[in-house]
Parts: structure tokens; C-alpha cells; sequence
């Protein structure tokens, strides 16, 4: 890369992060024209983004750096959205339907004293760490297990998605005692703070962007440092990699595990704003949709799954109220007109644009066309 | 509660009469001649009948009771008609009420006729046109519980001396779960005129059901002996509310628990036997949906995930040829743009053939091909607008297919409504039969022997055809099979159109088990997949052992663990601990290349 | 981010012509459904009862209030079977679309999703679908059924039947738990032994039942086991099955139980989820005389139900909003609910003489807001629950209830677990 675009490329950084951290925050707590404010509801909404902009980056490292394709990224997404849940569950206290010191879905499954399990949860830190432990030990032996056996392409993505219908079944349980399918609702307080006051979401708000932006920062030096280079390396051809005297295995199972600790602070940060958490949260569908934002986005870059879930989940957005009835052929298409066409995403385009141009040209005296996506296909094909 | 009733109620001292004459009118009159009555007789009858359906609530009973006395067939279809609300009600010239039985089968606009009860002949207006009556805007005779009770107890009369086997097991099994020890007499006297071996061991056991309350120690002993050795399961419950009894002896004390225990053994077999069909017929079912997915994932390496929404578009295509049919099918579609200030819409509407009776249940014999052919069509278009660009990327296939089963599952939501619909089942599908108390589901027993069929229909197809030839000469090395002359275009369309065809099938099939709605392929997508992997990818023979072993390990596992869920998450867990030791799968293919 | 403006509305617009004489205005009132994903198969039917009772009260002069006339503009959004969704589309109806009410949700975990984005804008949902009760919010107004307009009345019909054995069967979600518990402590009240209570229990550390029934997972579709099993337990007689599960899955467990031949005479299935809306999905003809409890059926015989499915079928031919279903509709509880809801509100609008939430309630909770609808008069109590009539109705060949038996104005009571366990405590 030149020097003077790697320039541009932090200052773009920078000015990006400027407007997300502070910017908008400030948009929507000063007292301004209508014009210039920014609602408590698009702040909100975009914190919901900036989470599943979280999740999309580790589908990134994964598929895009490592060439893992993990259905299951949800899972540890929703893991960590669980053990948050559980901390605000108890913050509730007293104020229930019921008024006892237990969560109300405990109380009508005539439970009368908390589980034991559940009696830690009052703590934030301890939450935190379950939020860091459970996915992370979760990850650590499925995917000892996986890369051992040198389970890889398809076989991975398969194998993380029965893993993740597994753990789906296992949560819909009400004998678990995690609520079964009504899950974590009707959150209080968080850290003694009101949930239900703008403030509170904006500063909820303001933690989220600035996860995401250290988030992306550290995954940008990663891909830098000779561990990222190895990580590509094992994406474009593992074989080599493992004939070059490394265990590519340890290398996969630590951007596994890196990978499910940065979509678990994702379901983190994602559970207070939207206020539930429920086992469809770890659906099938769900990672795929997360594998949906970073191809549309553009893979194996850092800003393009950001791109891909903000865009996504906006034309979602706003076509579940526009076109409630046709949103979803809408949704269908645009998925594979970019699988088809631009292999590379949105950040890709200008690429794209820059090839068909410089093709036209050479078309122009040489008659040979050639499908531009039969082209990419060769271009993009892993 | 003492099982022997103080107090004798009327009314059923009048039943025993009732069936004491049904019995000994069957005796006189033998068995099958209970179908034959001579015309004037019939004709009685019919009036008869026709003056107690419109009549009082007091003489109606009464005269149900008489008429069950007949034994006659007319009189049978009638009263098992009645509750069903098949009788029609027709006002007449000057408000008369005519009573006529609404026949089963239905026209094009699902009305039917109604044969008059009193005459037999069909309804028809002054001009001697035959009437026909819509379901929904009749008015039918109505019943109430206690009506309904009186028609059961009539029919139960007669039914002992039905001419199938089965409706005559039904009733006895009535008389003896019925507590009333007066119809031990009943069931004495039809014991040695019954010849089916079932019937009489079912009157064997209701006659040792009824004796349990027989305050004699001796009888009751010889009926707990006799409900042991029958191997009784409806008799279970009794007996060990008979154990719960004071002041038994010893005796029958040890009776008792060597029954009990032989019939629990009983049921651990029948279970035991039961769980392995039902995981076959669970196999089969898995076998069925992935086996065109082992086509177009194993054989092709498209990650198809709209490959449930091909099933899908078979369980439609029967839903529509179902009923095309019948009445015909139509849709309408308004789209939320407009279009010279009016919305755009548009919509078709099929007429239907108006088929009735056995050509209007043979629709399923046509939707099975049709369904097919439907899918493999969609197979076909799909391949060509989007699969063929994704050969060399396998896994981005699996993106593109997502966004097309999206778009599928809103349009069958937009042509069909958001609901699952109906798709009935010939009546050969429907039932079961039993053999040693394990029941056999004739859907369940249609789906392996389906099962069986396609698998080796797809087996010779790709060993024995030079089409199957081409099929995994181009899977196996696309570039090669190029070079040496294979068309690959043509052979992938053809391979994906089959694999799709496949699926359609399976979506013929699950409309007789499941529902057929918008979302039907999105509950075997994730199964699909594990069996194929579980199998080993590009294996037959692999699909085919996974789908009866994951089909058999999840009933045992329902069976042992009497949860559905657990069972399944045990399974899901299996299946990827194997793949730790087999990444193959089952049967995987050697091959010395790397990737 | 800019939404489009929504363009449902040709029929709305032509509605406001006629009354020139009070100022006309539109109130947006939101729907909120999920048109996509796996309830869609429920709740796109409610959608499409609230756009006619909408259209329904726009022709017939709108609402009067505020010394206004509203027309009611209906604002539709789809929670897609996505619960997170459904809070943000709440979030999107009240704070940027600022609708005087919404009308919506489906499951329970919908309703809880929503409820503290209603209770956090004050806004007003009508809640239309049976539900296992114990909740209570100030800004949602239930026209669903409780539990005892529901389960228990099924129950004490099934006793008098003489019916001894219960087998508990539905989906692992809250309201079957919830109701399945309820029912057991009802069963064991009225005498029934515990063995005879089918299905199978979890019990707690100190051995107390917190669960009964079987339970499958939502969407399943292998129902042979279980239908296995309840062949066995009907074996002995007199058995009878509470059927809790719900929507689709019915489907594969009725043919499963028309395949095994158990029929409604030897062991009738009482469902509490299976309306006529989904019983044009099974094979009715060999379901004859399975038993449903609902506060509406389609069959019911008064002059205002027969008027009011001829007006929704007159509807349903002129209509011409995207994504209605034209073919083969029914009616059913959940609708004419959503369809009482609108009424229920309007009337409570009229009565308070705005539409400001606070007054809505204040009116709404006074006792005194009734409608006389198909399903017969429904009245507003100050617990948020309606008062109305109960029926018990068996299937039919074609798909409709026959009624059986049908209970007057019973009072909607949310909270009955609490009671049940103080008469079971007595009892011992």
C-alpha cells in the first residue's frame, strides 16, 4: 500500500470515529433544531448496529483473514448477550410482576429461591468474565476438537451450525432455567443507572462505539503483525502453510477463540440496548445473516463488514416499515445479486468499477467479451 | 368406588335388551346376511328412520333404540352419519322438514347431493333436477352429547355384530372398559359366534376386565390370570387399582403381580419394537429430504439452502393439483406500487376438473410426478440464473441460495397466504393396523417403501445410465470431464434439476405427514445437511445408513430419555463427536488429493 | 434516516370526504406483525382483521374526539418472528411515528419484547391472543383469553363428561407451561389422581411438581412417539388430551393421530392453540368431534356474527391492500378479538374525548367500555382483562366448530396460579 492512501485510510479512520464516538452522541443530548438533532430512537438504533457491526467483524477475521466460514458466531454472540442478561435479571430486584427477589419467569415455574447458578449474576464483573469465559471455553474445545481433525470448508460451516441448533434447542428449554423461549426481558437498571432514560442508552451508546472502533483498531494491527500474515496464509492455501512447519491448527484455534470473545462483547453490549434476549437470537438464520452483512459489506477488509451491517440492517429497517409485505424478496435478491456480482462488496466496488472501465477500453479494440462474473468468480474463488 | 352398581338404571336394562335381540337377530339371520334385507323391509326402515330424526327428543331416543334392534346396514349409516353432521335437514313444500344424507363426495364448488332417508332417492327440485347443498349454508340435524351418547350406545349394539372385524373389536373393548358387569352376558353370548382370533381375544379381555369387580375371589383371580395371560395393556390401570384394594389374599396377591409384571414386560416389548419402526419410518423421512441434497451438496458441492424451499414447491404442487381436482385454484397478488393511480395486481384462476371419489383421491397418484417435475424445473432456473456462477466458490453458494430461499418463502406466502394448507390423504394413507399391539401407520409404512423405490431409482440412474456416467465423470473432475468432450453446462443443469426433483418429491411425501406451509423447508434444512455430512459427502450408500441411523438413535433416544428435545440435542452432539473421529463421514471417499 | 412515507392508504383517503362539518384529521394507529418468518402463518390474518375494522370505522364516519373527526391511517410494520425487531418497530410506531395505539403481537416473548418500550413512551397496546396470564402492565390492554376463559372451562366441561384421565401435551414455550401447571393443580383440586395426570412431571429439589406435561420444541414435526404413548395411557378409557401446542405443529400431530386411529369418541383432543384459522390446514374430515374453547367461533348463530362475516367477506372481494389473501379465509377467536380491540378502543376514545393515553385508560379501566360484537358483548375491566362469553365447540367435516356449550360473561382473571395453590394447601 502507498503511503499517502495509508494516510488517508487513518484519517479516514479517525474522522469516522470522531463522528460515531462524539459526534452523534452530541447531536442527540444537545438541545438543537429539529434539523440538526439526532432522535433517541436513531441513537438507539444505531448502538443495535454498531453491535451487529461488532459480530460482523468477527465473522470478518474469521472468513475474510482465516477463510473459516463459522455458522455459530451467534451463538457465542447470544452467549454473551445471555450472561449480560442474566447480571440485568437480577438488577431488576424486587420491582417484577410479582414483587419477589427472584426473575418472574422463576416465580411460575414455582421456583421460590434463586437456583444456584444464578446467585453470582448480581455481580457486574462476575458477569463480564462469564461473558468472557463461557464463550471462550466454549470456543477453546470445539474448535480443539474441529481443527484437530482438520475439519475445514463446508465441514466447518456445517458443523458450527449443528453446534449452533444444538445450543438453540438446549436454550428454548424451560427447564434450563434461562427463561426458555421468552428469554430476558423488561430490564431495569444497569450499573445503578435507569435503563429507560436517553441518557443511559447514550451512554450505552457511546461504550458501543467505542468497543467497536478499539475492536477494529485491534484487529487491523493483528492482520498486520506476522500472526496476520500467517492467518492469510492459511486462508489462500493451508496446505503450503503446514508444509512450511507451522501448526496452522493453533493458529485457527486462537482466531476461534479471539473471534468468539469479540462476538460474545458484542451480545454484551447489544443486550441492554434492545432490551431482550431470547434463545432465537442464536438461530441458524442469524449467523448467516452476520455472514450476509460482511459479503455484502466486502470481506477480508475491516471496514466492510462495519459497512454491511450498518446498510443491511438499515434497508431492514426501513423496508419492514415500507414494504412489510415484499422486504423480504427485496433482501433475497440484493444477497444474490452481490454473492453473483460483487464478490468483493461494497468496499469492491470501485475496484470493480475501475476493471470494467479499463476492460471497455481494451473491448473497444479487441472484441472478446468475457461474463464479468464468470471473471470474478475466478478473481474471488477460495 | 365399588365396581358393582347397587341400583340397576332403566335405561340400561333396556340396552341389554337391545343388544340381546341385535345379538340373536345376527344368530338367525348369520353373518353376512345382515347386509341383504329384503326392500319392503328397507323400505320401513327408511321411513322410520326419517320420522325419528325430525322427531320429539323423548320418542326420538326410544325409537333409535327399536330401530337398532334391526341390525339393518341402512339404519347404521344413518346413525354414524348423524353425528357427523351429514344430515341434512331440507325444507320441503309447506315447510315440511325432509331429512337426507349428504353424500361424502363433493363438486366443483364443494357441493354435494343428498339422498332423501325416507326413500333413499337423491333430493331434486319440482322440475326433478338433483339438488346440491354447499356444506356451509345447510342446516344440518343436530346433536347434543346426550343424543350423541344414545347413537353410540346404538351403534356400539349393532356393532358387535359389524361385519368388520375392526369396528366389532372397538365396540367390545367399549362394553369392557364400560365397568357395568351386566354386559359379561352380552359378551358370553357373542363369544362363540366370533371367528376372528383378534375379535376374541378381545372379548376374552373385556370379559376378564368386567369380571375384576366381581366380589368372588375365584373369578377374580381366573380374570386377573386370563388379563395377564392376554397380555391386556388396556387393563394395566385396573389391575393396580385392584392391587390397591384392602384384604386381598395372598394369593391373589401374587396373581396380580405376576400379571402386572407380565404385561409391563409386554409393553416394554411393544414399545421396544414400536421405537424401531418409528425410527425406520423416521429414517425413511430423513432419507427422503436429503437424499436430493446428497445430488446437489454431495455430488455437486452447492451448499443449497434453499434446497428446503424445493420441498416445499413439491408440497405445493400436490396442494394444487389436489386441488385442481376439486374445485380449482386461483390467487391474487396486489403489489404496494402503483401503477397509473391503481395498484398493480394480478392473479389467476384455474378450474378445477371437479373429480369425485376414487379419481378425485388418485390426484396424489399424478402430484407425485408433477411434484418432480415442478421442483426440478425450479432446480433448472435456478441454476441457470444463479448456481452456475458459484461452481468454483462453494461456500459463497451458500449465501447466494439463503438469498434465494428468502425470496422463495415470500413468494409462496404472497400465492398461497401465510397459512399452511390443507392437503388431505387418499384414504389408503389414512389408518394403521396392528399387529401384536405395535401399530403400523399406512402413511408411515407408504414413506419407507417410497423411501426404498427412489433410492434405488437414483442408485441405477447414476450406476446404470450413461447420463449417470456423465453425472460423476463432471462431479468428480469438472476441468477433465470439459477436456475430454462432456458437456458440463448441460450435465450441471441436468444433475441440480434432478437433485431439485429429488427434494420435490420428498415435499409430495411430507404433505401426508407434516404441514404445507410458507416455512415447511426451513424445518428439514439443518437435518438434511447433518445427514449428508454424517453419511459422507457423495456417497449414497452414506446418506442412506445415516438417515436410518440418525431416524433410529433419535426414537430410542426420545424412547429412553421421554423428552423430544433432549433427545434431538444428544443427537446434534453424537453427530459432531463422530465427525472428530470420522471428519469423512460414514462412507467418505478416498482420495490422495490434499483439499 | 428518512422512512417513505406509507402508502397503504387509497380506501382512508377516500373515506374523509364525507364529513365535512367537524374538522377531519388522521390519527395513525400502528399494527404490529410479523408478516415474515414462522409466525407469519398466525398473524398476518390479525393484520388484515384490523385493516377492516380500520376501514369498517373510516366509512362509517371515523372517530369523534378533541372536537375532531380522526380518521384512523393505519402504519404496518413487520416484526418478522424477530423479537429484538419487534422492540425496535414498537420504538419506530411510538417515538417517531407517534401513533395514538397499537394493535399487535402474537407469541408471549413479542408481548415481552414490547412492554417496556410501551411502558417506557407510554404508549397503548391491545393485546389479542389467548395467553397464560400473570403479567399486568399499565399500558397494555389484554382482550386476549386468560387462562380460566379458556383452559378451565374446557376442563370442567371434560369432567362432566366423565372423562378420568388427562394426558398434557404442547410446545415448550411459556403459556404451555404456564397453563399445563395451572391445569394440573386444577386436575388434583377437582380429585384427580396424580396418575392419572399424563405427560410426565419435573419436580424441584424438595419434590414440588414446577412442570407438568410433555413438551416438544417449536416447528417439530415427529409426533409418533408421543402419539404412541397416548394410545397407551387411552388404553384403559375414558382419556382425554389437553392439547397445548402450538400453531403449525398441530398439524403433523393431528394427521399423526388420525393415522393411529384415536379417534374423538375413544379419546377427544381438546386444543387450546387450533382455531378455525388452522383448521384449514388439517385433514377435518378424519378429525370429527375434537374439541376446541375459545370466546368466538365462526358458527356462533346471532344476527351480529352472521352480519359481521358477511361484511368481511364483502371486504375481502373490494379490498386492495398488498399481501391480503384473497381465497379461502375462515375467521377465528384471535381475529374477532383484534377486531373487539379496535372497537373497544374507540369507544374509550369517545368516551374520553381524546386521544391522549392517560384519558384512553382512565376510560378504558372504568368499566364501563363494552362492545357488542360477533362474539357477543365484550366489557373492559379495570384489570385490563375483558369480561365475555366462553364457548366449547367439537370439530366438523368442514372445518368449523359446532358449538356445545357456552358460558356467559366470564370475568378475564390474570393471576390464578396463586390461588389454585392456597385451595390445593387448604385442601390437605
Amino acid at each position: 500500500m502507498r503511503p499517502e492512501s495509508k494516510r488517508l485510510e487513518t484519517w479516514l479512520t479517525i474522522a469516522a470515529a470522531f463522528v460515531l464516538i462524539v459526534l452523534l452522541p452530541a447531536l442527540n443530548a444537545l438541545p438543537l433544531p429539529e434539523a440538526l438533532h439526532v432522535s433517541d430512537f436513531t441513537i438507539n438504533l444505531y448502538g443495535k448496529y454498531l453491535c451487529y457491526a461488532i459480530l460482523a467483524i468477527s465473522v470478518d477475521v474469521l472468513w475474510g483473514y482465516t477463510g473459516l466460514l463459522s455458522l455459530g458466531q451467534a451463538l457465542f454472540f447470544s452467549l454473551g448477550g445471555y450472561m449480560m442478561g442474566m447480571y440485568l435479571m437480577r438488577m431488576i430486584g424486587d420491582l417484577g410482576q410479582y414483587h419477589q427477589p427472584i426473575p418472574d419467569f422463576l416465580v411460575f415455574l414455582g421456583w421460590s429461591k434463586l437456583p444456584p447458578f444464578w446467585q453470582p449474576f448480581s455481580s457486574f464483573p462476575f458477569a463480564l468474565l462469564m461473558a468472557a469465559l463461557l464463550p471462550g471455553v466454549l470456543a477453546t474445545v470445539f474448535g480443539f476438537l474441529a481443527f484437530r481433525s482438520r475439519i475445514r470448508g463446508v465441514y466447518f460451516s456445517i458443523l458450527t451450525q449443528a453446534l449452533t441448533y444444538g445450543a438453540c434447542l438446549l436454550f428454548f428449554r424451560n427447564s434450563l432455567l434461562l427463561g426458555g423461549n421468552n428469554g430476558f426481558t423488561d430490564f431495569k437498571f444497569i450499573l445503578g443507572q435507569n435503563l429507560r432514560t436517553p441518557g443511559t442508552q447514550r451512554g450505552l451508546y457511546i461504550v458501543t462505539a467505542v468497543t467497536l472502533v478499539a475492536i477494529f483498531m485491534g484487529c487491523r494491527w493483528l492482520s498486520r503483525t506476522k500472526f496476520g500474515l500467517i492467518q492469510q496464509a492459511i486462508r489462500d492455501s493451508e496446505n503450503r502453510v503446514l508444509f512450511s512447519g507451522y501448526a496452522a491448527a493453533h493458529y485457527k484455534l486462537f482466531v476461534f477463540v479471539l473471534c468468539s470473545l469479540i462476538a460474545s462483547i458484542g451480545g454484551v453490549l447489544y443486550v441492554p440496548q434492545v432490551g431482550i434476549i431470547n434463545p432465537s437470537e442464536m438461530g441458524t438464520e442469524k449467523s448467516l445473516e452476520a455472514v450476509v452483512w460482511v459479503a455484502v459489506g466486502g470481506r477480508g477488509t475491516l471496514i466492510g463488514p462495519i459497512l454491511g451491517a450498518f446498510g443491511v440492517n438499515a434497508l431492514k429497517s426501513w423496508a419492514t416499515r415500507a414494504y412489510p409485505d415484499l422486504w423480504l424478496i427485496f433482501l433475497g435478491v440484493l444477497f444474490v445479486l452481490v454473492t453473483v456480482f460483487m464478490p468483493r462488496g461494497l468496499v469492491g466496488i470501485p475496484g470493480q468499477l475501475r476493471g470494467l472501465y479499463q476492460r471497455w477500453n481494451r473491448t473497444s479494440k479487441d472484441p472478446a467479451p468475457v461474463a464479468v462474473a464468470e471473471v470474478e468468480a475466478e478473481k474471488g474463488g477460495l | 368406588m365399588s365396581l358393582l352398581p347397587r341400583r340397576l338404571n332403566a335405561s340400561l336394562g333396556l340396552w341389554v335388551a337391545v343388544v340381546f335381540a341385535a345379538i340373536t337377530l345376527t344368530r338367525l339371520t348369520s353373518f353376512a346376511a345382515t347386509a341383504a334385507e329384503p326392500p319392503a323391509a328397507e323400505a320401513v326402515i327408511r321411513k322410520r328412520l326419517a320420522l325419528a330424526i325430525v322427531a320429539e327428543e323423548a320418542d326420538q331416543k326410544r325409537e333409535i333404540r327399536e330401530l337398532a334392534l334391526t341390525g339393518s346396514k341402512v339404519v347404521r349409516e344413518i346413525l354414524s352419519a348423524w353425528p357427523k353432521d351429514r344430515i341434512l335437514l331440507y325444507t320441503g313444500d309447506g315447510g315440511v322438514r325432509i331429512p337426507a344424507l349428504i353424500e361424502d363426495e363433493t363438486d366443483a364448488d364443494g357441493k354435494s347431493r343428498a339422498a332423501r332417508i325416507d326413500t333413499g332417492a337423491f333430493l331434486a327440485d319440482a322440475s326433478g333436477k338433483t339438488l346440491r347443498f354447499a356444506t356451509t349454508d345447510i342446516t344440518t340435524a343436530e346433536t347434543d352429547a346426550a343424543l350423541r351418547t344414545v347413537l353410540q350406545l346404538a351403534l356400539d349394539a349393532m356393532a358387535l355384530a359389524d361385519p368388520l372385524p375392526d369396528a366389532r373389536k372397538t365396540a367390545i373393548l367399549k362394553l369392557g372398559n364400560s365397568q357395568k358387569p351386566l354386559n359379561i352376558v352380552i359378551l358370553q353370548e357373542r363369544l362363540p359366534l366370533e371367528n376372528d382370533p383378534d375379535v376374541k381375544k378381545a372379548i376374552l379381555e373385556s370379559i376378564a376386565l368386567l369380571q375384576l369387580g366381581d366380589p368372588d375371589p375365584t373369578v377374580l383371580k381366573a380374570a386377573i390370570e386370563q388379563l395377564g395371560r392376554l397380555r391386556s395393556i388396556g387393563s394395566l390401570d385396573l389391575l393396580k387399582r385392584v392391587s390397591a384394594r384392602e384384604g386381598l389374599s395372598p394369593e391373589i396377591r401374587r396373581v396380580l403381580a405376576e400379571s402386572i409384571h407380565g404385561i409391563d414386560n409386554h409393553i416394554n416389548n411393544v414399545n421396544l419394537v414400536g421405537t424401531f419402526f418409528r425410527g425406520l419410518s423416521l429414517g425413511s423421512i430423513l432419507l427422503v429430504v436429503a437424499l436430493g441434497l446428497a445430488i446437489t451438496f454431495g455430488l455437486m458441492g452447492i451448499i443449497n439452502m434453499a434446497h428446503g424451499e424445493m420441498i416445499a414447491i413439491g408440497a405445493y404442487t400436490t396442494y394444487v393439483v389436489q386441488n385442481l381436482f376439486g374445485t380449482g385454484f386461483g390467487f391474487s397478488i396486489t403489489l404496494p406500487f402503483s401503477f397509473g393511480g391503481k395498484p398493480i395486481a394480478f392473479g389467476l384462476h384455474l378450474p378445477g376438473l371437479n373429480a369425485t371419489g376414487s379419481l378425485y383421491e388418485s390426484y396424489f397418484l399424478f402430484a407425485i410426478p408433477l411434484s418432480f417435475l415442478m421442483a426440478a424445473l425450479a432446480g433448472l432456473v435456478i441454476e441457470r440464473l444463479v448456481i452456475r456462477f458459484l461452481y468454483r466458490r462453494p461456500l459463497e453458494s451458500l449465501l447466494a441460495t439463503w438469498g434465494v430461499s428468502l425470496v422463495m418463502q415470500q413468494l409462496f406466502r404472497m400465492v398461497f397466504g401465510a397459512n399452511n394448507v390443507q392437503v388431505g390423504s387418499p384414504t389408503g394413507l389414512v389408518g394403521h393396523f396392528d399387529i401384536n399391539d405395535v401399530s403400523f401407520g399406512y402413511n408411515r409404512v407408504f414413506v419407507i417403501g417410497f423411501a426404498v423405490l427412489i433410492v434405488i431409482g437414483t442408485w441405477l440412474l447414476l450406476t446404470r445410465t450413461s447420463l449417470g456416467l456423465l453425472i460423476r465423470a463432471v462431479m468428480q473432475n469438472r476441468d477433465m470431464a470439459s477436456c475430454i468432450g462432456v458437456r458440463t453446462n448441460r450435465v450441471n443443469v441436468l444433475t441440480f434439476a434432478f437433485g431439485s426433483g429429488l427434494a420435490g418429491l420428498a415435499g409430495a411425501f411430507l404433505s401426508q405427514i407434516g404441514n404445507v406451509g410458507p416455512s415447511l423447508g426451513q424445518s428439514y434444512i439443518v437435518d438434511s445437511f447433518m445427514t449428508v455430512v454424517v453419511g459422507g459427502v457423495g456417497s449414497i450408500v452414506g446418506t442412506v445408513c445415516a438417515a436410518i441411523g440418525i431416524g433410529t438413535a433419535d426414537q430410542i433416544l426420545q424412547q429412553t430419555t421421554g423428552s423430544p428435545v433432549t433427545g434431538k440435542i444428544v443427537v446434534l452432539i453424537s453427530i459432531i463427536l463422530f465427525l472428530q473421529w470420522r471428519p469423512g463421514g460414514l462412507f467418505s471417499i478416498r482420495s490422495r488429493s490434499l483439499d | 434516516m428518512k422512512f417513505s412515507p406509507c402508502n397503504l392508504l387509497g380506501t382512508a383517503a377516500a373515506a374523509m370526504i364525507a364529513f365535512g362539518t367537524a374538522t377531519a384529521e388522521t390519527v395513525k394507529v400502528g399494527i404490529l406483525h410479523s408478516l415474515s418468518g414462522t409466525m407469519a402463518i398466525s398473524e398476518t390474518s390479525l393484520r388484515d382483521t384490523l385493516l377492516f375494522a380500520f376501514d369498517e370505522i373510516n366509512a362509517a364516519g371515523g372517530i369523534k374526539a378533541d372536537g375532531k373527526t380522526y380518521t384512523i391511517e393505519p402504519v404496518i410494520v413487520d416484526g418478522a418472528s424477530n423479537w429484538p425487531l419487534f422492540a425496535e418497530k414498537a420504538k419506530q410506531l411510538l417515538e417517531q411515528d407517534k401513533v395514538a395505539v397499537v394493535f399487535g403481537c402474537w407469541t408471549s416473548v413479542s408481548r415481552k419484547s414490547v412492554l417496556p418500550v410501551f411502558e417506557k413512551d407510554n404508549g397503548l397496546l391491545f393485546y389479542p391472543v389467548q395467553y397464560e396470564g400473570e403479567e399486568l402492565s399499565k399500558n397494555i390492554f389484554y382482550t386476549a383469553e386468560a387462562v380460566n376463559q379458556q383452559a378451565t372451562p374446557a376442563v370442567d366441561y371434560l369432567l362432566k363428561m366423565g372423562k378420568k384421565k388427562f394426558y398434557l401435551i404442547g410446545t415448550d414455550y411459556v403459556y404451555p407451561q404456564t397453563t399445563n401447571l395451572i391445569l394440573y393443580k386444577y386436575l388434583l383440586l377437582h380429585g384427580i389422581p396424580v396418575e392419572n395426570i399424563g405427560g410426565g412431571f419435573r419436580k424441584d429439589a424438595d419434590g414440588k411438581v414446577i412442570s407438568a406435561g410433555k413438551y416438544t420444541p417449536f416447528s417439530h414435526t415427529d409426533y409418533q412417539q408421543i402419539v404412541a404413548e397416548i394410545k397407551q395411557f387411552a388404553a384403559s378409557g375414558d382419556a382425554c388430551v389437553l392439547n397445548t401446542v402450538n400453531g403449525d405443529s398441530n398439524v403433523p400431530l393431528f394427521k399423526e393421530i388420525a393415522a393411529a386411529g384415536l379417534s374423538a369418541a375413544d379419546c377427544p383432543v381438546v386444543s387450546f392453540s387450533l382455531a378455525e384459522d388452522e383448521l384449514r390446514a388439517l385433514p377435518t374430515k378424519d378429525l370429527v368431534g375434537e374439541l376446541g374453547c375459545w370466546t368466538y367461533f365462526m358458527s356462533i348463530n346471532t344476527p351480529e356474527n352472521k352480519s359481521f362475516i358477511g361484511r368481511w367477506d364483502a371486504w375481502l372481494k373490494t379490498e386492495s391492500y398488498p399481501g391480503v389473501v384473497k381465497e379461502k379465509r375462515a375467521v377465528d377467536s384471535p381475529m374477532v378479538l383484534s377486531y373487539d380491540g379496535v372497537y373497544l378502543w374507540k369507544a374509550a376514545v369517545e368516551k374520553a374525548g381524546t386521544i391522549g393515553v392517560d384519558a384512553v385508560r382512565t376510560a378504558l379501566e372504568s368499566g364501563s367500555i363494552s362492545f357488542k360484537g360477533p362474539a357477543g358483548k365484550t366489557t373492559m375491566q379495570a384489570n385490563h382483562h375483558t369480561v365475555k362469553n366462553v364457548y366449547i365447540g367439537e370439530t366438523k367435516a368442514n372445518g368449523q366448530f359446532k358449538i356445545l356449550k357456552e358460558f356467559k360473561d366470564v370475568a378475564g382473571e390474570p393471576f390464578i396460579l396463586k390461588g389454585l395453590d392456597e385451595k390445593l394447601a387448604a385442601g390437605k
